[in-house]
């Protein structure tokens, strides 16, 4: 079988009500993402980026339209079963890595495998933690780590769950270069060796463009860049 | 091991869970070891009051005891013993003397000793036996009126006795008005031989039952519908109205110190559970990104929650009766006899305590903790809604309900309620009023006073949370003090070192004037003398009191028996005029009495004075303090109205141990004056009145301790924020001396101001008190507003400083790295 259709998205819109009214954030948005593909969604800040990837993975319930994960209705899901759906497909990493403060490196890694109750998750959590160069601080609290190590260290949990779809929203924002393209690096090595698709917003063209596709957020709006 | 549980000894190692399970602990242990001490000292007192009645239980008779109720008692398993006491002629060489005979059984008494003594007029030592056959305990005043001594021979009707001991005091009898002769105990076996008790004889029959409580109390259900006239159940506590009135009170201080200990422990609970959740929510969001999902994350804090409360339950319960026993020990060279174990069934207390705090705190907070939207995780402000006030309602309720279980009532739970929502209202407005002149104060950030001032209004709702428990606390521990002080007071001032102990009756006018001088030579303290009439009221405006009573049940006091009456110009001491003219031609009612009778001024009462009618209207109704031990009476009639009966004489006096001998030697020249020695009851309120003011003052020192472990989880609750800030401001360039003024300024002025509104909190919860729970006078506290400020301003500083002396010392690094 050639690709599949990992992310379906038919007349997406999201409208939030904050104080000074109501505000459409996306309005009607269309794509689809094949399995294993990179996608970059780019745009100016504030244009709805990461709001668009908290809906693609069910972080939160749009306003209408609908989303399909591998042909299954995901949006129009209730809580419980997106989570589960979540665990089972979704992996992601955030701009500020957001590790739990009172675990260890590899008990943040192991997390994932835990909720799904695998006896293992140690030794594949250790294992993870190998790849991303972290064999030397599986115990140490994520305030005794540098940035680039609390990103990898997301990573690899992102990654342990062994997730078909990896969202990161601005996984290098937080970063030098020389750590950023370390964890770029990772991303997409990882995106090859286990056939993850990669969703990520970024702001960094040239991260962009290393992706398959880029995808322009802008007011609202996803257009495709075809350069 | 499931994950659950890898998760908890996870968060455990971080201390999050420390908290909360400290929180719960607090709230066990304190309620627990209030609730065991205030049990054992009931039990105490109980016992203490078996003493004066010789049993647990009494019942007393005018005629023989039927025999199913021994058997009854047999039944039950309970001890029992019996006296029958009667006024009888002893002889002795050629003397012969009224006396009050009690003949009792061997194992007399089942509670307290016997004192007697070996040589005349001596203070005795307490004896566990009880007079032999053929063997008569005389008192001393007896022996010094028939002139006899230990060894020789007295005659009891057709029986000789043999005189074994000097009777100093009989536990049973020592209040009975009744007993005014001289006394003497012989064996119950003797009491047929003697042949004085003759049908119409007036013989007083008592059955004394001693054993649990369960089955005394089984006991008297059944024996008290087969009660006829003449026959009374008594319990120690009826005994001396005082004593129960001063247990009593203690009891509602004791409960008060629960209840605060209650509203306090709750106040642990929540500043705990909010910690928790508030440290939790990122982690729950986290989780959910990962795929947990709400119904796994509820399993998870549920059986968190579950292990946490087995785990807190156990070790507050462990705990709490630790702090009891220690408080017993602290008090046992205090108390004059050994305090009763405490009932392990008072445990459950704790216990409840413990879960209806962690369901009303807890639960809430964990539900809207498990709601929290994934989506924080990309967007901090997409927290939840806060349903706040919701969480608080039911905190409150929870709360009221846990008190009302408490206290088995609801006027305690509603004054402290009311009290709780009164001073959370002052502490908004005037805390808002206030932190927003400290801004306005200070523009700038130079000094630490500046900065300090200015972060009280930068935090405002946190300030405002906290300022409220520091308020609350100090409040609590206020309202103990203050209750505490009045009511030791009180009592000190209600029984003075040389309260009258001894009642002189029977005095003809004839010798008053003799026994004057003799008491005056003596340098013996003596009240007025009032002359004393019996007369029985016999009907009310008109209506016979048999037809108004035709059951001998619920008839009021004034009516049920004989009274003494007395006439008299001014309100005698103690005496304190409510409504009329004390002088008017009419009867002056004491203000209970006519109470119970319904009777008002302008009522007519018929007085039945030895055959003779008199018919009086009230005109005055007059307050007695019984405290003073004065002579006083229920009612008091104009003079034209008593003085042409006979009257014998009555007064009080105060006779000291040392007086006892001489006095007494003296006093048998009267052969005729009846002596009343109360001396034994006084001393034994006395003791307990200390005995009560030092338990209470242990159980306050308690409760201000978990006062201040609370107001330490308080400051630590916000330790985060105070850290950053503090890391923040030094990072700025700020020396950490700088940054210690800062904070000592900002907990100074919080302490300051929650010590002022507190004193305005607790001198208004004493004023309701005060009227409604302890029925005393209301007085105004100075004390309190000069503790409230000066607590809160170095307890909470010095505190406030503890607890963040990590702000000061750790590199800001460290500090920055960790937030
Ligand atoms: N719950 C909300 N309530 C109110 N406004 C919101 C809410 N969520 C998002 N917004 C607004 O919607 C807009 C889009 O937010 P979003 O975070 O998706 O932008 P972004 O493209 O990720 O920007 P950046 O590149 O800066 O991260 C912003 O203006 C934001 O303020
Ligand atoms: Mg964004």
């Amino acid at each position: 079988m050639a690709n599949s259709t990992a992310i379906k998205v038919t007349n997406l819109t999201h409208t939030v009500t904050s104080n000074t009214g109501n505000l459409t954030i996306l309005k009607g948005i269309n794509m689809e993402i094949q399995e294993s593909e990179s996608v970059a969604i780019v745009g100016s800040s504030g244009s709805g980026k990461s709001t668009l990837l908290g809906l693609l993975a069910g972080l939160d319930v749009n306003t209408s339209g609908d989303i399909f994960l591998y042909d299954q209705p995901f949006s129009s899901q209730n809580e419980e079963t997106r989570a589960l759906m979540r665990g089972q497909y979704v992996g992601f990493v955030f701009q500020s890595f957001h590790l739990l403060p009172s675990l260890q490196a590899i008990e943040n890694v192991m997390l994932p495998a835990e909720l799904k109750g695998d006896k293992d998750a140690r030794k594949k959590a250790k294992e993870l933690l190998d790849k991303v160069g972290l064999s030397h601080r599986l115990t140490h609290y994520p305030n005794q780590l540098s940035g680039g190590e609390q990103q990898r260290v997301a990573i690899a949990r992102a990654f342990a769950s062994q997730p078909k779809i990896l969202f990161a929203d601005e996984p290098t924002g937080n970063l030098d270069e020389e750590n950023g393209n370390l964890i770029i690096k990772l991303l997409f090595d990882l995106n090859r060796s286990q056939g993850t698709t990669l969703v990520m917003v970024t702001h960094d063209n040239d991260l962009a463009k290393m992706c398959d596709r880029q995808l322009i957020m802008s007011a609202g709006h996803l257009t495709e860049n075809k350069l | 091991m499931s994950f659950t549980f890898r998760l908890m000894l996870r968060d455990i190692r971080s201390g999050d869970l420390v908290t909360l399970l400290m929180a719960l602990i607090i709230s066990v242990s304190t309620v627990t070891s209030i609730g065991l001490f205030i049990d054992r000292l009931q039990l105490s007192f109980e016992q203490e009051s078996a003493n004066l009645l010789a049993a647990d239980r009494l019942i007393r008779s005018d005629e023989g005891i039927s025999n199913d109720w021994r058997v009854k008692a047999q039944d039950l398993g309970l001890q029992l013993a019996e006296r029958t006491s009667f006024s009888t002629m002893m002889f002795a060489n050629d003397a012969l003397q009224l006396s009050q005979v009690s003949a009792v059984t061997d194992n007399y008494p089942l509670k307290g000793n016997f004192l007697v003594d070996d040589t005349l007029f001596g203070t005795g030592f307490a004896f566990n036996e009880s007079p032999k056959t053929g063997e008569v305990w005389v008192s001393s005043r007896l022996a010094s009126l028939l002139n006899i001594k230990i060894g020789d021979i007295v005659e009891v009707g057709d029986a000789e006795f043999s005189v074994a001991k000097y009777l100093v005091r009989d536990p049973g009898s020592s209040t009975s008005a009744f007993a005014i002769s001289p006394r003497a105990v012989i064996n119950l076996a003797d009491l047929a031989s003697t042949n004085v008790i003759i049908p119409g004889s007036r013989v007083r029959y008592s059955l004394l039952l001693a054993g649990a409580r369960d089955e005394l109390a089984q006991y008297e259900e059944w024996v008290t519908p087969q009660l006829k006239e003449g026959q009374r159940w008594r319990t120690p506590t009826q005994q001396g109205e005082r004593i129960g009135d001063t247990i009593g009170r203690a009891e509602s201080f004791l409960l008060l110190a629960g209840t605060l200990a209650v509203v306090m422990s709750g106040v642990a609970m929540a500043l705990a559970s909010a910690r928790f959740v508030k440290r939790h929510l990122m982690q729950v969001a986290i989780l959910k990104t990962l795929g947990a999902t709400p119904k796994l994350l509820t399993k998870v804090f549920v059986q968190q929650l579950s292990v946490l409360f087995v785990a807190g339950a156990l070790i507050g319960l462990a705990i709490g009766w630790g702090m009891q026993e220690i408080i017993a020990s602290l008090l046992a060279g205090l108390m004059s006899t050994e305090l009763p174990e405490p009932s392990i069934s008072r445990l459950w207390l704790g216990a409840s305590t413990g879960l209806v705090s962690m369901l009303v705190f807890c639960i809430p907070l964990m539900l809207r903790l498990i709601k929290i939207s994934p989506l924080s995780v990309l967007q901090p402000n997409a927290r939840i809604e806060q349903n706040t006030l919701f969480v608080y309602l039911i905190g409150f309720v929870g709360m009221y309900g846990l008190m009302c279980l408490y206290t088995n009532g609801f006027l305690l739970p509603s004054i402290m309620t009311v009290a709780i929502l009164g001073i959370s209202l002052l502490v908004a407005v005037i805390g808002w009023s206030i932190f927003k002149l400290g801004r306005s104060l200070t523009s700038g950030a130079t000094s630490g006073w500046q900065i300090g001032l200015a972060s009280l209004y930068r935090r405002l709702v946190p300030n405002l949370f906290q300022l409220l428990v520091f308020t609350l606390i100090i409040m609590l521990g206020l309202i103990l003090v203050g209750v505490k002080s009045s009511l030791i007071a009180d009592w000190q001032q209600q029984l003075p070192e040389n309260a009258p102990n001894h009642y002189l009756f029977n005095v003809q006018s004839t010798q008053i004037d003799q026994i004057n001088n003799e008491t005056d030579n003596l340098n013996i303290e003596r009240s007025d003398w009032y002359p004393m009439v019996r007369g029985r009221v016999t009907a009310v405006n008109e209506t016979s009191v048999q037809e108004l009573y035709p059951e001998e049940r619920g008839e009021p006091e004034l009516y049920e028996r004989e009274l003494n009456l007395t006439w008299s110009d001014t309100l005698g001491q103690g005496n304190e005029l409510v409504s009329g003219d004390f002088n008017a031609e009419g009867l002056s009612v004491e203000q209970d009495v006519a109470k119970e009778a319904n009777l008002s001024l302008g009522d007519e009462l018929t007085i039945n004075i030895g055959g003779n009618i008199v018919t009086l209207p009230i005109t005055s109704i007059r307050t007695v303090d019984w405290g003073t031990m004065q002579p006083n009476f229920y009612l008091i009639l104009p003079k034209s109205a008593l003085q042409n009966y006979p009257a014998n004489f009555v007064s009080s006096l105060f006779i000291s141990e040392a007086d006892a001998q001489p006095f007494y030697k003296t006093m048998s020249q009267f052969p005729t004056v009846s002596i009343l020695n109360v001396g034994d009851v006084l001393k034994q309120i006395q003791t307990i009145i200390g005995q009560l003011s030092q338990a209470i003052q242990l159980v306050l020192f308690c409760i201000l301790s978990a006062g201040a472990l609370v107001l330490l989880a308080s400051v630590r609750s916000t330790l985060e924020e105070r850290l950053e800030e503090g890391a923040l401001l030094r990072v700025l360039g700020a020396r950490s001396a700088l940054v210690r003024q800062a904070l000592l300024i900002e907990f100074g002025a919080l302490g300051l101001f929650s010590g002022l509104i507190a004193a305005i909190g607790a001198e208004t919860c004493l004023y309701g008190l005060q009227v409604f729970v302890f029925n005393s006078e209301a007085s105004f506290h100075p004390l309190l507003w000069l503790l409230g400020p000066l607590i809160g301003v170095c307890v909470i500083s010095a505190i406030g400083i503890f607890a963040s002396r990590t702000v000061l010392k750790v590199p800001p690094m460290l500090l920055l790295r960790g937030l």
